[in-house]
């Protein structure tokens, strides 16, 4: 599935097992904060590539409150990178502010592309 | 000979509703007169006088047919192209109608769309941004480019202000979200919904809705009861035909004189491609409408009047209302012609599919236990002469209804014409 703007991903099936649940999410969580992007306050969903028609296609469903603070987030960590310097600390993103806002708008695009896609050739029979 | 002849006493006897059933929430009727297509609609009390927000009763004729909890908006549109059908929304001042035309064989499916149309439409919020406001948008533009459609809207307005005064189309920039649609839908969808079919028996439309949802029979709260206000407005527009508007209202039952009344006034000549004489017309310069629009509770009578120029139309008008105010010294041969052509109109209107559905379906709706148009017809043969002058009498008594389109400077006001 290489083609797809999420990419491929693990984490459903991890998810589907408490096991797994449990062993992995410490590492994911030391992952997350390891990656520097919550330190220039960005969000994981800011990281998605936007130049796919799916992506952007999501990002004309964002709430102008979302699209607002998107633009802001993505200004102020484009400055702090001019700098070489992270945000000061209070600004870093917390774990529990980083929602995927913009992920399932994608998925959902997905879906209606897939869907358009079948109905466009679709072979009829008749019975 | 005898086949057709027999058809022809089937086609008239079938031109209603039989009966009538209750069934899981609904009222469901049906008539099947053999014809290859059949239609089933929906009809909710939806209309614009039971919206609480204005232009929220637009927005969810425009929201029909997206995606449902079933299949999504493409997926409609995609199915019912395969089957060969038609899907459509009609919105009215009282009802809602959510329509399916389709070939025999298809019933099951078509059903079942309109069925979850009313059940579990998703009322997305990116569907609305992205699908139904700019339908709504391109039908307030075209609104704007048809004064005679305008004039109504307005004279509704200022004759019964709230209720039936609602326009029919939203605002060109409305406040309602996609939230105000989906409020509005759970009320007018919880109950109170009529199933009509044509092409259709009764029984099968009966199984086939009662398979697809049932309600909880919940019902519409009643709007208040309409009155007749009046006044004048006048609005500026250039590049379009100049158009007078000159109506009165009556709170009520419409009777069939007030019917009487407009086809009497109705200056067109009855054979195609004939002049018509009337001084309305102004030698065929000017066009001219007459127009009754009866409602539950009230009716609106009057003349829609257009022409190239200011002038034409001042004395069209004055010649309307002239007409209007001598409607009560009626003779004795006109008033009887007048009844016969709106004795056919009403007769008429019922021949078609949407007639039918859009007559009758009211009744069905309103739960009323005579369905058929016969009783319409025959209440015609009631109108005398001095109910008809008493009715009309009362009726230009009251304050007028005056909208004014065009070049403002020139067109008239009313009490120019002898309003």
């Amino acid at each position: 599935m290489a083609g797809r703007p999420l990419g491929r991903s693990l984490a459903p099936y991890i998810r589907s097992s408490p096991t797994l649940t449990k062993l992995f999410t410490p590492v994911a969580n030391w992952y997350a904060s390891g990656s520097l992007y919550r330190q220039y306050g960005l969000l994981y969903d800011d990281l998605l590539i936007e130049e796919r028609p799916e992506v952007q296609k999501a990002l004309t469903r964002l709430t102008p409150r979302e699209a607002y603070d998107r633009a802001f987030r993505i200004k102020r960590a484009s400055q702090a990178d001019v700098l070489h310097v992270p945000l000061p600390r209070e600004q870093w993103t917390k774990p529990e502010e980083d929602v995927r806002y913009l992920s399932p708008h994608v998925t959902q695009v997905e879906a209606e592309m897939q869907e358009r896609e079948k109905w466009d050739t679709l072979t009829v029979m008749r019975k | 000979m005898l086949a057709s002849q027999t058809r022809a006493s089937v086609r008239i006897a079938r031109r209603s509703f039989a009966t009538v059933v209750e069934n899981a929430g609904f009222k469901v009727a049906a008539v099947d007169s053999n014809q290859p297509t059949v239609s089933v609609t929906f009809l909710a009390k939806a209309g614009s006088r039971y919206q609480q927000k204005p232009g929220v009763a637009h927005a969810l004729k425009n929201f029909a047919f997206k995606s449902t909890a079933d299949r999504s908006a493409l997926g409609t549109v995609r199915e019912s192209e395969l089957y060969g059908g038609v899907l459509s929304s009609t919105l009215s001042r009282e009802h809602l109608a959510l329509t399916a035309e389709f070939l025999r064989g298809d019933e099951k499916f078509f059903v079942d769309v309109l069925a979850s149309v009313i059940a579990s439409t998703r009322y997305t919020r990116h569907e609305y941004e992205e699908l139904v406001l700019p339908t709504m948008e391109s039908e307030i533009n075209a609104l704007h480019t048809d004064p005679a459609t305008r004039a109504l809207e307005l004279a509704h307005a200022l004759a019964f202000r709230s209720g039936l005064g609602a326009s029919l189309f939203a605002s060109p920039h409305t406040p309602i979200t996609v939230g105000d649609v989906q409020k509005f839908a759970q009320t007018v969808f919880a109950g109170d919904i009529a199933v009509l079919g044509t092409g259709i028996s009764q029984s099968t439309l009966s199984s086939l809705v009662s398979d697809a949802l049932s309600l909880e029979s919940r019902t519409v709260p009643t709007p208040a009861q309409s009155q007749y206000f009046g006044g004048e407005t006048r609005l500026e527009s250039y590049g379009t035909p100049q158009t007078l508007f000159i109506g009165f209202g009556a709170p009520g039952v419409p009777s069939p004189e007030l019917s009487t009344l407009a086809a009497y006034l109705d200056p067109n000549p009855s054979v195609k491609w004939s002049r018509g004489s009337s001084p309305m017309l102004q030698a065929e310069q000017t066009s001219v409408q007459a127009v009754y629009l009866p409602y539950s509770d009230a009716s609106l009578v009057g003349l829609l009047i257009q022409g190239p120029n200011a002038q034409a139309v001042t004395m069209a008008g004055k010649a309307a209302v002239a007409a209007l105010k001598g409607s009560s010294g009626v003779k004795a041969e006109e008033l009887k012609s007048a009844i016969a052509q709106a004795k056919f109109r009403t007769a008429s209107s019922v021949d078609g599919r949407a007639g039918l559905v859009e007559v009758l379906g009211s009744k069905v709706l309103a739960g009323l236990k005579e369905t058929s148009v016969e009783a319409s017809l025959s209440a015609f043969d009631k109108v005398t002469a001095t109910s008809f002058k008493n009715t009309t009498a009362a009726l230009v008594k009251s304050k007028p209804t005056f909208v004014v389109i065009g070049d403002t400077q020139t067109l008239p006001y009313a009490e120019e014409l002898g309003l």
